[in-house]
């Protein structure tokens, strides 16, 4: 389903990044990379209003070609961005926000635990897991 | 300190989430101030005799359990009221000996392991092995001498998590408690 999923942290360094075609690694790198500015000029654009409706789900990023890029951002600013290939159009707004929320509770079991510093980088199977399965579903 | 009024049979609760953070950040800690992970798994069995010399008393007093005639009753109160009321899960016992001086207890889930992976460099961690010190802590002062220790973990890639305890001797009366 989804390309590549990345985990960015509060301060724009990645935290998690990975990929499903490894041979373009860089390319996917780049693009994530492009949309963290689509992601601050979101928040700052419509900050006020995403607070106050707790709405975390920041939409459709941008399309490129062959891909659509997808953000989330959490309350403290970690942000998660997804690439999905643009072929795939039976996937739907919701279906995509419930992966986002679907990687959230996992982010969030990942920060739960005790052997994990906030700031490093993700090494976690069950994190690795989710997001291979996020991946697989439909490819 | 001043006691808490109203201290009951009731249980009091408490937020699962803050029980299992608490004691992450506990071993945490304990890891970064050993060098190894024997001397954090002995500290941790330490501080639980510590926790279960005191919390025999605690539990003799709320649960209003009679003296035990057998090992096997033992096994049974610990299952199903101590762990029920300090953890909230009750684990099954199995694979009793035959001599009757040995049994497993299987926790399906381990609270305090919600969240956590062991990472590769702490691989000899026995991470929950608190619980053992309170076991043996609390038992010795009943007058069991007990012999505990964890032999499957899920954090270790085990389908469930097995405590093995074996009964030693009893401890006569006249003797001071076991000095560790």
């Amino acid at each position: 389903m989804a390309v590549c999923v990345a985990v960015i942290a509060k301060e724009n360094y990645p935290l998690y990044i990975r990929s499903i075609p490894t041979e373009n690694e860089l390319k996917f790198h780049y693009t994530v990379h492009t949309s963290l500015d689509v992601v601050d000029e979101k928040i700052s654009a419509m900050g006020k209003a995403l607070v106050d409706q707790r709405e975390l789900y920041l939409g459709l990023l941008y399309p490129t070609e062959d891909y659509k890029v997808y953000g989330y951002v959490t309350n403290s600013k970690v942000k998660f961005v997804m690439v999905v290939d643009s072929s795939n159009t039976a996937l739907r707004d919701n279906e995509i926000r419930s992966m986002f929320r679907k990687l959230h509770n996992s982010y969030t079991d990942v920060m739960c635990n005790p052997f994990y510093n906030p700031g490093d980088c993700i090494h976690s199977r069950a994190f690795d897991n989710m997001v291979t399965s996020m991946m697989m579903q439909v490819c | 300190m001043s006691r808490q009024a109203g201290r009951g049979t009731e249980s009091k609760k408490m937020s699962s989430e803050l029980f299992t953070l608490t004691y992450g950040a506990l071993v945490t800690q304990l890891c970064k101030d050993y060098e190894n992970d024997e001397d954090v798994n002995k500290q941790l069995d330490k501080m639980g005799y510590n926790i279960g010399v005191r919390l025999i008393e605690d539990f003799l007093a709320r649960s209003n359990v009679g003296r035990c005639h057998d090992f096997r009753e033992t096994a049974d109160v610990i299952a199903k009221v101590a762990f029920k009321m300090y953890l909230g899960i009750t684990p099954s016992i199995t694979n009793w000996s035959p001599a009757g001086d040995e049994f497993s207890l299987i926790l399906e889930n381990n609270p305090l392991v919600d969240f956590v992976e062991l990472p590769d460099n702490h691989s000899s961690l026995i991470y929950s092995n608190l619980l053992c010190g309170v076991l043996r802590g609390a038992l010795e002062m009943v007058q069991m001498a007990v012999d505990v220790k964890f032999v499957q973990d899920t954090l270790k890639g085990d389908g469930v998590t097995e405590i093995r305890m074996k009964f030693v001797r009893r401890i006569e009366d006249n003797l001071p408690a076991g000095e560790e």
